[in-house]
């Protein structure tokens, strides 16, 4: 499949969030902050893409060769929590002022199912490691998407009058639920059309 | 608290999916079929249940050699992840040798019970326990609490997404009920990603009413 195709399954017709279903938590619209949703959309595509292509070498390089595919969840869990780990330590040396001031922590979205379901999605794709690096940016660029759509539909809803029990994110599942219906417009039909194959 | 308030709580004023709104990703993605939302509650349960009684057993022998003090935590969440992906790792293990279409039915979701947050949440709460048996309790309580949404979730998105209830096969029943008209006519909607979502939100929304109303 051509890159293009990559990224535009990844980011739009199997969505992480809308699609996959994965990556759902209370402010899923990123309590309402666009910026916010931003930024953590931001390091989640760069945490993304980078444990795809761990979890390809992981695959490719240690469990498949070794027969070890029992041990792939753990194997994968691990990495991405490491990775995380490590990304954070290196954000947080190069600019401490922008982690602090981001008030989330990468490991927390390490242990959310949406960076280990990109990486087990891969894998069992039969992705290549470049493939795969793409697929994760992509999946994290939906993400982001998604996330900063939340975001502007949460600000637009803080204004109007709206049934207690529906305010916050009963209210925010329920959008994105009907997102979801719009989103599925974007199926394999029309990437075949606008790839024009 | 009695053993009875403690399981009750799990599935009640505490549930997990609709009050505390944990673990909704497999609560949105499985639930399309009633079979397949059994299998994953089965898999969440016996995780969390096994995950909470190693994680207090582990508090219980720090606490006796006096490393860590009553109510404090027995490791960092790199240790509950390990735990509960070396249990999960187990779990699909013996999921695809005893039922293998249950397996592929379940997809990437069967691994990820590793990072559920409503597994993790209850590991990190089983090491604060008291004894191994009241996390254990706590455990089961929540489980049943999710188990009891992924159901209620799974049988109404599958009855009115496909005017079936899809069960365990039986010698001379294909485990398969159809409702008459709803499978000529169903609401095809339910069975999409988007009736998930739409289900989760009204459930939550139906509890947090209820718990207002009590309150």
């Amino acid at each position: 499949m051509s890159w293009v195709g990559i990224i535009l399954i990844f980011a739009l017709v199997d969505n992480v969030i809308l699609s996959r279903l994965l990556g759902i938590y209370p402010r899923v619209g990123g309590a309402g902050k666009m910026r916010a949703a931003l930024s953590i959309g931001v390091s989640t595509a760069v945490l993304m893409g980078i444990s795809a292509l761990a979890g390809w070498a992981i695959d490719a390089l240690v469990l498949d060769p070794l027969q070890l595919g029992f041990l792939r969840t753990p194997a994968f869990v691990l990495s991405v929590a490491g990775l995380a780990f490590f990304l954070e330590a290196m954000a947080a040396r190069l600019s401490p002022v922008l982690v602090r001031g981001s008030g989330f922590s990468l490991p927390g979205v390490a242990i959310n199912c949406a960076t280990l379901g990109i990486v087990l999605i891969t894998t069992r794709g039969g992705y290549t490691a470049a493939e795969s690096l793409i697929a994760g940016l992509a999946a994290g660029l939906g993400f982001m998407l998604v996330r900063v759509l939340m975001g502007a539909i949460s600000e637009r809803l803080e204004i109007e009058r709206i049934p207690r029990a529906l305010r916050g994110f009963p209210l925010e599942l329920i959008s994105a639920g009907l997102m979801a219906y719009a989103f599925m417009a974007f199926d394999r039909a029309f990437l075949a059309r606008i790839l024009g194959g | 608290m009695t053993p009875s308030e403690v399981l009750s709580r799990g599935i009640a004023r505490e549930n997990p999916t609709a009050v505390l709104l944990l673990g909704l990703c497999p609560a949105a993605a499985v639930s399309v079929r009633v079979i397949d939302s059994l299998w994953m509650s089965a898999g969440v349960f016996s995780v969390m249940l096994l995950s909470s009684f190693c994680m207090a057993l582990v508090a219980r022998g720090r606490m006796d050699k006096g490393e860590i003090g009553p109510g404090a935590a027995a490791g960092g969440w790199l240790g509950a992840l390990v735990l509960s992906s070396f249990l999960t790792a187990s779990f699909e293990l013996v999921l695809l040798s005893v039922a293998p279409e249950a397996s592929a039915a379940l997809g990437i979701y069967a691994p990820l019970i590793a990072v559920n947050c409503l597994v993790l949440t209850v590991i990190g709460e089983s090491s604060r326990a008291s004894s191994p048996g009241r996390a254990l309790l706590d455990a089961a309580g929540k489980g049943a609490g999710f188990a009891a949404c992924l159901l209620l979730i799974g049988v109404l998105r599958e009855v009115l997404g496909a005017g079936t209830i899809t069960l365990f096969p039986l010698p001379g029943f294909s485990g398969t009920f159809v409702i008459g008209s709803l499978a000529h006519d169903p609401a095809r909607a339910f069975g999409f990603a988007g009736g998930g979502l739409l289900c989760l939100g009204y459930l939550a929304a139906l509890a947090r009413a209820v718990k207002e109303r009590r309150l």
